[in-house]
């Protein structure tokens, strides 16, 4: 087993009375894109900034590359390229001039890979930032976290503000740099962007761990949706069966959750005469509504 | 981590409100120290009519023989003599009335066995008129500031000192404090300090570097600031009074105190986070440092709330006046920069850094 690059244990951090992160414990490994799901206010972007020292934690511990989060951060801010959700600048200078002092910070002078990454989404570097639009400043943003060709990549919401073409662009581009062997946490509350590129999922809630899964296996966890309409009434007592939940009838029109078994069910369901049948698997947003429906239970 | 880059970010980011507030200062300086000449003239000349009126004075025992003569009044068919204790006659001590020719002899006791500064105003009576003569006192006049702050307007070092102490201090330290202050929560609130904090920087270096950035382009416009009145000086022919150095160094030397004003204001960015409250708070400090000062200044008496304010311990009076450098002074005040720059430095390292 890989060690892996952040290993975060028991981190909490209250606001004074208020919970922003209790208990949370996550692993990401070298080389994955880990997404960090949650709706507004559920922990994502405190749990980022904890990491990168910018908030003091209240308990627990954070290691990133082996090293303490906050003993360390220097070290490891070294090796870790960020962008924040809201990505402010200096409004009178050129994105040029702000990159290359950033670059500078890093100790790099070096501005070839910030024109390749520039060109490749676009970006006028010689315009001022106060000048750029929202997507634009994004793109800066995405620019200044990958220029410095750093081993982890945070990124906290890093389509915001971002055409659907230039959102393509970007995963393609997430994917390249994860083949390299670069490591990507991602926080989202865009369901269909982590599916896309993501390889695992941590979904939080209030500030508390829901699930942190491979998003294949969390899918085949979930099941999938069989429907099959029969050519004559059947009784549900033939499907009760192990791995098979959630069966219902109307007419000759039966639904089901597959979890597990679904040979079984097939061939189960084939001893019938068959009018239409299909089998749908679940998107990452039914997964996503069912553990918040739950409550957090799971 | 190299040293400097932080710095030259900022001065890149804030140079144009640092130029147009040096041209500010060196325009009022260059302005001010101009008009010197034609102050220091009207001063010397300050009581109307004084050239019209003699006063010979002699002491004799107790009693102090004062001889007015003045100027013939064309028509004049009397004159009349008023007598007070300031040139503006509103309470006149006396009024001697029907005076005939051109002189009049007042008698006036001793006060501690030292003439009483007194003022003679001298009124004709043309046709049943009072015409105005002139007025002169028996003392050279100080002005109001040379009375109550024992400065001497109508000399270049009381100008200088007078400019420096009343604006000079309180305009800079205004500006630097809101520089200050900006160069930190500006980054908090423009939703910069993630991305600088989250550099290989630490938060030590980069509030040492926007500490150093004030504090290097104070000392510049401080350098500044006394050419130009070395220039401004030279120009009014008042370089032989006051020397070169003397200026040069008296402004120079207000850097410590400055400092002071750039650290305590840094303190309150990083406590507060926000400029608006560390603005209030610092402008207020500055404000309190500038009114001890002067309520210092107003009497004997109150002389001793002085050393409550910064601005005492930067002593322009004695180093324009040519007095030797009061180091220990100087070093007060570097410590307590260095004392608020630890503070702030304590509180940065430990603080969330608001989203």
């Amino acid at each position: 087993m890989k060690e892996p690059v952040m290993d975060i244990r028991g981190l909490t951090k209250y606001y004074g009375d208020v919970v922003g992160i209790e208990g949370l414990d996550l692993k990401v490994y070298p080389g994955e894109i880990m997404g960090f799901l949650g709706p507004n206010g559920a922990g994502k972007t405190t749990t980022i900034r904890v990491c990168l020292d910018l908030l003091q934690k209240s308990e627990g511990e954070v290691k990133i590359f082996g090293l303490d989060s906050h003993e360390d951060s220097l070290e490891i801010r070294r090796r870790t390229g960020y962008l924040p959700g809201d990505f402010g600048m200096y409004n009178d200078l050129r994105v040029k001039t702000i990159l290359k002092y950033l670059l500078s910070q890093n100790g790099i002078s070096d501005t070839k890979k910030m024109e390749e990454l520039a060109h490749r989404f676009e970006l006028d570097l010689n315009r001022k930032y106060g000048e750029l639009s929202k997507g634009n400043r994004q793109k800066a943003g995405i620019v200044q976290a990958f220029m410095a060709d750093q081993d982890l990549i945070i990124l906290d919401e890093p389509t915001s503000g971002l055409d659907p073409l230039m959102q393509k662009k970007f995963y393609e581009f997430l994917r390249e740099e994860r083949d390299k062997g670069k490591t990507v946490f991602m926080s989202s509350h865009i369901l269909a962007e982590v599916e896309e590129v993501c390889d695992r999922v941590a979904i939080i809630r209030s500030g508390h761990l829901q699930v942190v899964e491979d998003i294949h296996s969390l899918k085949e966890k979930m099941g999938k949706k069989l429907v099959v309409e029969f050519e004559n009434r059947v009784d549900t007592g033939m499907f009760e069966m192990e791995g098979v939940n959630d069966i219902s009838i109307q007419g000759r029109m039966v639904t089901m959750i597959v979890t597990s078994n679904l040979d079984e069910v097939i061939k189960t369901v084939s001893r019938q005469n068959i009018i239409n049948i299909s089998l749908e698997t679940f998107s990452l947003e039914h997964l996503f509504l069912t553990y918040y429906s739950r409550g957090g239970s799971e | 981590m190299k040293f400097g880059r932080t710095m030259l970010m900022e001065l890149r980011n804030s140079w144009r409100g640092y130029l147009i507030f040096t041209l500010v200062v060196v325009l009022i300086l260059a302005g001010m120290v101009e008009i010197f000449p034609s102050v220091s003239e009207a001063w010397e000349h300050e009581l109307d009519g004084e050239e019209n009126i003699d006063i010979v004075t002699v002491v004799e025992g107790d009693l102090a023989e004062i001889k007015l003569t003045w100027v013939e009044c064309p028509g004049a068919d009397n004159y009349t003599v008023m007598v007070g204790n300031s040139p503006y006659m509103i309470v006149p001590l006396d009024r001697i009335e029907g005076i005939e020719g051109r002189g009049y002899t007042y008698h006036a006791p001793l006060e501690e066995g030292t003439l009483p500064e007194l003022y003679f105003s001298v009124l004709a009576v043309v046709d049943g008129e009072r015409e105005f003569v002139g007025t002169e006192g028996t003392m050279e006049r100080l002005n109001p500031l040379e009375e109550t702050l024992g400065l001497n307007y109508g000399d270049i070092r009381g100008f200088l000192s007078v400019i420096w102490g009343m604006w000079f201090v309180l305009l800079i330290g205004l500006y630097i404090a809101l520089a200050a202050v900006n160069s930190i929560s500006k980054d908090f609130e423009e939703g910069r300090m993630d991305i600088l904090l989250s550099q290989p920087v630490s938060r030590r270096q980069y509030m040492l570097e926007k500490i150093s950035v004030v504090a290097l382009v104070t000392m510049v416009l401080l350098v500044i600031s006394g050419a130009v009145s070395v220039a401004s000086v030279k120009a009014v022919g008042e370089l032989e009074t006051i020397s070169a150095s003397a200026i040069l160094l008296t402004t120079v030397l207000s850097w410590p105190l400055f400092l002071v004003i750039i650290t305590f204001s840094v303190l309150m960015a990083v406590l507060l986070g926000n400029s608006r409250k560390a603005l209030g708070i610092t402008f207020l400090f500055v404000l309190v440092q500038y009114g001890i000062h002067l309520v210092g200044d107003m009497a004997e008496a109150l002389e001793y709330v002085k050393p409550f304010s910064i601005i005492y311990y930067w002593n322009h009076e004695s180093l324009l006046y040519g007095e030797a450098v009061a180091w220990g002074e100087i070093m007060f005040l570097l410590v307590l920069a260095m004392v608020f720059v630890v503070l702030s430095l304590y509180i940065f390292e430990r603080r969330d850094v608001p989203a």
